[in-house]
C-alpha cells in the first residue's frame, strides 16, 4: 500500500468510528423533525413535536424537576465536596489515601446498588420518597465527583501558598478567599459541572428513590417509552442531548494559557454564561409549567399494577373532575407492600390482592370508609362482596374490582370425558399430558381442595396428605410451569393444565378446542381491588377515583383493556365484542362461584412450612 | 548590631519518634546576616518554620525584641519568609503578588503602586508588574517572592534555601543581589541552606547544625579554618581527616609520624581528630617532606589541580596551582598553623558527615 491509500484508510476509519458513535443520536435528531408519526416514513420537516413538547405539562414539569434537582444537588454537593477536599488535602498521606478510597467507592459502585441502598435507607428512616429523597440521593452521588475534581488542585506544593499568604499578614479567612479559592476555582467549577451533568444524566438512582408525581426527564421518558414512543420524546431527547453537550463544552473550555487574566476572566468566561443559561431555564420552565398545569381540585396519588387500567381512563378522570392523577405502578404485591407499610409514600388509592389486603387490615394500614356506600359501589355484584367479606367482613376497606379463578384448562380433542373434578389430574390415562402451576400455594391449594380441606390449611396432617398426593402425581406431570401454560395449551402440547381464568380465556380465544372447568370440589378465587391507605392525604379524591372506576362505562373500558373478569355486574350488557361478551370463562355462574375460597396470608411460620413441603415435592 | 533581636531558648521538636530539634538555643542580633547551615534533615527548616509561626515547638520559647512570640499567629509576626518552594500566587499579576501584604493591610492604592515600583526596582524587575507569573523564568519568579516578602519592610527576613532551585550561574549572581539587598534595606536576614559555599560567601555568622544541635557558631573564616569537630570539618569544604594521637601540647602523631602543631590543651597521649585542608598539603621533594608518598592521580579543576597522594596507607588530597605528574614520588610538608586538632566526637551528630 502506498502512503496515500494508508492516509485514506485512516481517514475512512475515523469517519466510520464517528459515524458509528453518533449515528443513533443523529437518527433521533432527524426523527424529531419528522412530520410523519411513523419512524419508517419521512413526512417532511416540522417543528410540531417541539411545539407539542412545550405544551405538555407532564414533560415540562419533569424538565423543571430535572434542572432544579440537578442545580440544587450540584450546588450543595459542590459545597460539601469542596470542604471535604480541603479537609482531605491536609490529612497525613496514609489517611488521605484511605479517605480518597472511601470517597471513590460510591462512584465506582453500580448505580443500581446505590439506588436500592438509598431507597432502603430512606424507607428505614421513614423519609418520604419524593422530591427531597431524590435530591438527597443526587447530592450523595454527586459529592465524589466534586472531591475528585477539586483535590488535584490542592496539591501539597500549593499548600505552601497558603502559608505564604499567612506569612504576608493575611488571616486564614483572607488566605483562603484570596489565595486558595481562586487557585482551586477551576476545579470547583469542573466539579460543579460534572455533578450537574451526572444529575441530569441519572436514571437508575432517581428511579429507586423517587416518589409518586416526582419525575425527572429520565424517569419520565422511561415511563413514556413503556407506553410506546411518541415523537415528542425524540424532540425531548434531542434537547437533552444539546443541553448536556453545551455543558460539556463549558466544562472543557480552557482559556489559552498566558492569556488568562486570573479569576475575573474565569468568572466571565464560564460562570456567568453557565449561570445565565441555567437560571433562564429554571425560570422559563417554572412559568411554562405553571401556565399549563391543570388548574385543579388537587390530586390523587394512585398506586396500581402495571398495565392494569386503560390509560385513557386516567385522562378522562382528570378531565371530568379536574383532579390531577399521579400514577405509579408496581409489579407484585410484595413490592407494593413495604412502601405502604413504611409510610414512605402517602398513596391515596392502591389496588392490592385480597390476601395482601387482609394482611394490611391486620396491620392497621388501611382507612375504613364503608366501601359499599360509594356512589357507584352498587354496580358491584353481591356475590363478590360476599367473597371479599372473607377478608373484610363488614366491607369497610376493600372495593373488589378484578377477580379470577383457578381451574382446569383441557383440550377437548384429547380429553373426551367431562371434566368436573381435580381427580382427573391423578388419572394415569393422561400420563405426560398434565401441566401443573409451578407455585407452592397453587399446587398445594388445589390438592387440599381435592382432599376436601381448606386451601389455607395449616393442619400438619392435612398438609402431609396433600404433599404425598402431589408426590404420587409427579410421574404423570409433564412439567411445572408458570407463564408457558398458555402457549403450551394453545399449541396442543398437553391435555390438561391448572390455570388462572384470565389466561384460560386468552388461550381459549386462540384455540377453540380448549375448555375451562372449575372442579366441583372447589377452588381458589382471587380478587384485586381498591383500598385507601390510612396515611393517604387526599382521601376524598381517592373515593372519587374509586367511584369513577366503578362506573359501568369506565369498568367496561378496563375490562376490554385487560380482559380479566370484573366485579361490575353492568359491564356485560355494554360489551359489544361477542368473544368477550359470550366468554364462558370470564362470566362465571353462581354455582361455579360457590365453594371457592380466597387465599389468606398464613404468617411467616406457616409460609416456611409450605415452602419446606414444596421442596420435598420438587426434590422427590 | 549588638541587640538580641530574636532569641530561641531551649527549643525541642519531635515528629513521631524523630527528634528534629534537641534543646536548641540561639540568638540573632539586629541587622545580622545569619545562616543556618546543615545537611538536609538537620532541623534547620523546622527552626525557620518555628520562627515563622508555622510550627509550634514541643518545649522552649521564641522571643522577639524580648517579647515571647511562641504562640503568635504567622500573620501577626513582624517577619516575612522567602520560601524554598514556589509559592507564587499564579492567579495574580506580578504587581498584585508583590502588593499582597499591603493590600491586606489596606494601604492606599497610590501608596501601593509606589511601593511596588520600588520593590520591583530593588529586585531588578522594573517593568514586569503587569506580567503573569507563569510567563517568567525561575530566577525571576524567585525575585518576585523576595520582592513580595520585603515590600512591607519586615524587621527580619527568613530565607529558606531560596536559591536552591536555580542554576549555578544564577545562584551566584543572586547571592550578590541578596547581600546588596540586605545592605540597602538594613534588615536582619536569617538564611537557611545546605550549601556551604553559599553560607560562607554571604553570612556574617554561620551556625552549623546537625542532628538538631548546634555544632559550631562563628564567622565564616573561623568555621572554615578552625572547625571544632569532625562533622564541621567534613561538612565545610574538603579536607583530610585523621584519627590522630596528641602526644603533648604542640605535637600530634598522624599515621605514625609526629607533626608539630600549634594546638594546646588536648592533654598527653590523647586520641584526637585532625583536619588538614587540601590546599595546606604542600608537595615538595621527597627528601624535604615530613613523610613520603606517590602521586596516584591528578585532576584539573580549573583554578587548581587536585592531586591524590598515597602516603602511609592514606590517600591525601592536595590542591595546588602547580601540577605534579602522576607517579611522581613526593614529600608532604604541613605548616604547623594549618593542622587543626579537634576533640573526638562524644555524640553521633559530631562525627564526620560522610561516615554518619
Amino acid at each position: 500500500m502506498n502512503r496515500k491509500s494508508i492516509q485514506t484508510a485512516k481517514r475512512l476509519y475515523t469517519v466510520l468510528l464517528i459515524l458509528f458513535m453518533y449515528a443513533p443520536i443523529f437518527a433521533m435528531i432527524a426523527l424529531s423533525f419528522n412530520a410523519s408519526k411513523f419512524r419508517a416514513v419521512w413526512g417532511g420537516f416540522t417543528l410540531d413535536w417541539y411545539q407539542r413538547l412545550i405544551h405538555d405539562h407532564v414533560i415540562l414539569s419533569a424538565f423543571y424537576n430535572t434542572i432544579l434537582i440537578a442545580l440544587i444537588a450540584s450546588i450543595l454537593a459542590t459545597l460539601i465536596g469542596t470542604l471535604a477536599a480541603l479537609g482531605i488535602s491536609v490529612l497525613p498521606s496514609r489517611s488521605r489515601t484511605a479517605s480518597l478510597a472511601v470517597a471513590n467507592i460510591p462512584m465506582l459502585n453500580a448505580d443500581i446498588v446505590t439506588g436500592i441502598s438509598l431507597m432502603l435507607l430512606f424507607i428505614a428512616c421513614r423519609i418520604k420518597l419524593g422530591f427531597a429523597s431524590v435530591l438527597i440521593a443526587h447530592i450523595t452521588f454527586d459529592i465524589p465527583f466534586v472531591i475528585l475534581s477539586v483535590l488535584p488542585k490542592l496539591k501539597q506544593s500549593r499548600q505552601r501558598t497558603y502559608e505564604a499568604a499567612l506569612d504576608l499578614g493575611a488571616d486564614s479567612w483572607q488566605a483562603f478567599w484570596r489565595i486558595i479559592f481562586p487557585d482551586i476555582l477551576p476545579g470547583i467549577l469542573s466539579g460543579f459541572m460534572l455533578a450537574f451533568t451526572m444529575s441530569i444524566d441519572d436514571f437508575i438512582i432517581t428511579h429507586f428513590t423517587k416518589g409518586p408525581g416526582v419525575d425527572t426527564l429520565s424517569t419520565c421518558i422511561y415511563s413514556e417509552v413503556r407506553k410506546g414512543i411518541r415523537p415528542e420524546m425524540y424532540a425531548l431527547s434531542t434537547l437533552l442531548f444539546v443541553l448536556v453537550l453545551l455543558l460539556l463544552i463549558l466544562i472543557n473550555y480552557q482559556p489559552a494559557k498566558g492569556n488568562r487574566k486570573g479569576v475575573k476572566r474565569l468568572v466571565l468566561s464560564r460562570v456567568v454564561p453557565g449561570a445565565l443559561i441555567l437560571s433562564f431555564l429554571v425560570f422559563a420552565l417554572f412559568y411554562a409549567r405553571n401556565d399549563t398545569a391543570a388548574a385543579g381540585q388537587g390530586q390523587v396519588i394512585v398506586y396500581n399494577w402495571g398495565e392494569y387500567l386503560d390509560p385513557d381512563v386516567v385522562a378522562q378522570f382528570e378531565e371530568e373532575t379536574g383532579i390531577h392523577v399521579v400514577y405509579e405502578e408496581y409489579e407484585t404485591n410484595e413490592i407494593m407492600y413495604p412502601k405502604i407499610a413504611s409510610g414512605a409514600i402517602a398513596y391515596d388509592a392502591v389496588c392490592p390482592s385480597e390476601y395482601m389486603v387482609q394482611r394490611m387490615i391486620d396491620e392497621d394500614l388501611l382507612y375504613a370508609f364503608d366501601a359499599k356506600d360509594l356512589p357507584q359501589s352498587g354496580n358491584i355484584g353481591d356475590r363478590y362482596w360476599k367473597i371479599s367479606g372473607s377478608i373484610d367482613p363488614e366491607n369497610r376497606y376493600f372495593v373488589p374490582y378484578y377477580w379470577g379463578t383457578v381451574g382446569i384448562l383441557y383440550n377437548k380433542s384429547k380429553v373426551k370425558e367431562p371434566v368436573d373434578s381435580w381427580s382427573i389430574l391423578w388419572d394415569k390415562k393422561y400420563k405426560g399430558e398434565i401441566l401443573m402451576q409451578n407455585s407452592v400455594r397453587d399446587a398445594l391449594g388445589i390438592t387440599l381442595k381435592y382432599l376436601g380441606y381448606s386451601l389455607n390449611s395449616t393442619d400438619l396432617d392435612e398438609l402431609h396428605e396433600a404433599r404425598d398426593m402431589l408426590i404420587r402425581q409427579k410421574p404423570l406431570v409433564q412439567a411445572y410451569v408458570v407463564d408457558q401454560v398458555r402457549d403450551m395449551m394453545i399449541g396442543n402440547e398437553a391435555a390438561l393444565a391448572v390455570i388462572y381464568s384470565g389466561e384460560a380465556h386468552v388461550s381459549q380465544a386462540a384455540n377453540p378446542d380448549l375448555a375451562y372447568a372449575i372442579p366441583k370440589e372447589g377452588s381458589n378465587v382471587w380478587m384485586d381491588g381498591w383500598v385507601i391507605p390510612k396515611n393517604a392525604k387526599n382521601k376524598d379524591n381517592a373515593k372519587k377515583w374509586i367511584s369513577f372506576l366503578c362506573r359501568p362505562d369506565i369498568a367496561k373500558k378496563n375490562f376490554e383493556y385487560i380482559t380479566y373478569s370484573v366485579t361490575n355486574e353492568k359491564v356485560r350488557d355494554l360489551v359489544d365484542d361477542p368473544v368477550l361478551k359470550n366468554s364462558p370463562i370470564l362470566w362465571s355462574t353462581d354455582e361455579e362461584l360457590t365453594d371457592l375460597e380466597t387465599f389468606r396470608y398464613l404468617g411467616k411460620e406457616n409460609t416456611d412450612l409450605y415452602n419446606r413441603l414444596w421442596r420435598d415435592i420438587k426434590s422427590h | 548590631m549588638n541587640n538580641k533581636l530574636i532569641e530561641m531558648r531551649s527549643i525541642s521538636k519531635t515528629y513521631h519518634t524523630r527528634t528534629v530539634l534537641d534543646d536548641f538555643s540561639l540568638y540573632v542580633r539586629e541587622n545580622e546576616f545569619l545562616t543556618l547551615l546543615g545537611p538536609s534533615g538537620c532541623g534547620k527548616t523546622t527552626l525557620l518554620r518555628i520562627l515563622g509561626g508555622f510550627e509550634t515547638p514541643d518545649s522552649g520559647r521564641v522571643f522577639f525584641e524580648g517579647k515571647d512570640i511562641t504562640d503568635l499567629a504567622p500573620n501577626k509576626r513582624p517577619l516575612n519568609t522567602v520560601f524554598q518552594n514556589d509559592t507564587i500566587f499564579y492567579h495574580m499579576s506580578v504587581a498584585d503578588n508583590i502588593a499582597f501584604s499591603l493590600k491586606i493591610r489596606g494601604v492606599s492604592r497610590a501608596a501601593i503602586e509606589d511601593e511596588v515600583e520600588k520593590a520591583l526596582h530593588l529586585v531588578g524587575l522594573d517593568g514586569y508588574g503587569d506580567r503573569m507569573p507563569d510567563t517568567m523564568s525561575g530566577g525571576q519568579a524567585q525575585r518576585v517572592q523576595i520582592a513580595r516578602a520585603i515590600i512591607s519592610r519586615p524587621k527580619v527576613l527568613l530565607l529558606d534555601e531560596p536559591l536552591s532551585a536555580l542554576d549555578l550561574k544564577l545562584r551566584q549572581s543572586m547571592q550578590y543581589e541578596l547581600i546588596r539587598l540586605k545592605e540597602e534595606l538594613g534588615i536582619t536576614f536569617i538564611y537557611v541552606t545546605h550549601d556551604q559555599e553559599e553560607a560562607l560567601t554571604m553570612s556574617d555568622t554561620v551556625v552549623v547544625i546537625n542532628g538538631g544541635r548546634i555544632q559550631q557558631i562563628g564567622r565564616p573564616e573561623d568555621i572554615y579554618n578552625e572547625p571544632q569537630n569532625a562533622f564541621t570539618a567534613d561538612f565545610i569544604g574538603d579536607g583530610n581527616i585523621f584519627d590522630a594521637l596528641m602526644i603533648r601540647d604542640e605535637l600530634v602523631n598522624i599515621l605514625g609520624t609526629d607533626f608539630p602543631c600549634v594546638d594546646v590543651g588536648f592533654g598527653q597521649n590523647n586520641p584526637v581528630d585532625v583536619i588538614i585542608r587540601p590546599e595546606d598539603v604542600e608537595l615538595v621533594d621527597p627528601d624535604k617532606g615530613t613523610i613520603r608518598g606517590v602521586v596516584t592521580s591528578v585532576l584539573f579543576r580549573g583554578v587548581h589541580y587536585e592531586m591524590d597522594v598515597l602516603a602511609h596507607g592514606y590517600h591525601w588530597m592536595a590542591r595546588s596551582t602547580r601540577m605534579v605528574p602522576e607517579g611522581t614520588e613526593v614529600g608532604i610538608m604541613i605548616d604547623p598553623f594549618n593542622i587543626q586538632v579537634m576533640h573526638k566526637p562524644t555524640r553521633p551528630d559530631q562525627e564526620t558527615f560522610t561516615h554518619a
